[in-house]
């Protein structure tokens, strides 16, 4: 039988299609894992700490603040934790502050037991589906911004991604200048001329 | 004559049908792989048509539920190995003197995860069968009954986990009367002298 050479152009097209698609997700098994950045404020909120007070993201202005949604069931989240720990006490004193928000429908005893097996040294804030909203929806978790001392968002990682990159995001995060000294900076250009 | 003009006719025709053929493949499994896997976006499981189980009263009977999971993902499965990780658990509502049997899982895989290389957990990929037992009771009259009820699961790919999701699942089954009691005692029998 005779085969149309066009025929034999679209079968090894199909072919590489597959061959293309199927090595790309073999070498990043993360394909989920998309890094997206937005420079917009990140929007303001109020929820309870895992332990009973109240906390305003506002509150945390002039800090580089790190927003972990996460969840008990999320196995990713795990790996994570650990890394957010230890990069808690690496740059606490520069003025990052990582605050977790739990996507979950376990109880807040559950959350805390969960917490505590981790050995969790920053905030745990119980996550509303509203506050979720605000972020975009956060449809999968983990899900991470990284938000700069002016309240800007500067980074965005969906899934999981290397402790490298993320202390890359923190470091990003850090070097930003709050809102208020950018003003008086302004201002003093401002005075000399 | 006739016939002679036709020819080339035909075989441009069917050469240019087997191109659209062709290209349909390659749209269709282009767009197979492109959403194999979509950044944040929480995956969802497929079951196959059950066909009408037939069924005496007074008589259990296996129904299996044939399940998919899109490529790229995983599902835990009914008895995950971490107290926080979702079972996968099928929740059915029966009708009036329809009882529910035996529901059986399948024995989950156990597979190490980028995000979880030193602790084996315990899935379904792919495609997975739930076998559930019904048994319609001696008062059912015999028919038609709906069954319905939900696959309630918790997806994740090698990255990122998504909030847990209830599949609705139904089928039917069609009640008959239960076959009439034969004697197997030859003794007892009438044509016995």
């Amino acid at each position: 039988m005779k085969r149309s050479p066009l025929s034999l152009i679209v079968v090894a097209f199909v072919v590489a299609l597959m061959l293309y698609f199927g090595y790309h997700q073999a070498r990043h098994p993360g394909a989920a894992s998309a890094r997206l950045t937005n420079f917009s404020v990140a929007p303001d909120f109020s929820l309870e700490v895992l332990g009973g007070n109240t906390m305003r993201l506002s509150d945390l202005r002039g800090k580089a603040v790190m927003l972990n949604f996460w969840a008990t069931w999320c196995g990713p989240c795990k790996i994570e934790m650990p890394w957010f720990v230890d990069l808690q006490k690496q740059y606490g004193s520069q003025g990052l502050q990582i605050v977790g928000v739990a996507m979950d429908d376990a109880s807040k005893e559950d959350i805390a037991k969960f917490a505590k097996d981790m050995g969790v040294n920053y905030p745990i804030l119980i996550g509303k589906e509203a506050v979720g909203e605000q972020y975009g929806g956060v449809n999968a978790l983990p899900e991470t911004f990284l938000i700069g001392r002016d309240g800007k968002i500067v980074d965005r990682i969906i899934g999981l991604e290397g402790k490298a990159e993320i202390e890359e995001s923190i470091k990003r995060a850090l070097n930003t200048q709050p809102a208020s000294s950018r003003a008086s900076a302004a201002e003093k250009t401002s005075l000399q001329q | 004559m006739t016939t002679h003009q036709e020819k080339p006719l035909n075989a441009k025709t069917r050469s240019a049908r087997r191109l659209r053929v062709q290209l349909t493949v390659i749209f269709l499994t282009a767009a197979t792989l492109a959403s194999a896997q979509t950044p944040g976006k929480a995956p969802t499981l497929t079951i196959a048509p059950v066909p009408v189980t037939t069924t005496p009263r007074a008589v259990a009977t296996m129904v299996n539920l044939d399940f998919r999971v899109p490529p790229g993902y995983h599902i835990n499965s009914n008895t995950p190995k971490s107290e926080f990780l979702i079972p996968t658990a099928l929740k059915m509502d029966l009708p009036t003197d329809i009882v529910l049997g035996k529901i059986e899982y399948p024995v989950g895989e156990d597979r190490a995860f980028p995000f979880s290389p030193d602790e084996k957990l315990s899935v379904y990929s792919g495609d997975f069968t739930i076998a559930v037992a019904v048994h319609p009771l001696h008062s059912v009259v015999p028919g038609k009954y709906e069954m319905r009820g939900v696959l309630r699961y918790q997806a994740c790919d090698n990255a990122a986990c998504y909030p847990p999701k209830n599949l609705p699942v139904s089928f039917e089954v069609k009640v008959v009367k239960e076959p009439p009691a034969h004697h197997a005692n030859p003794a007892q029998s009438p044509h016995a002298h």
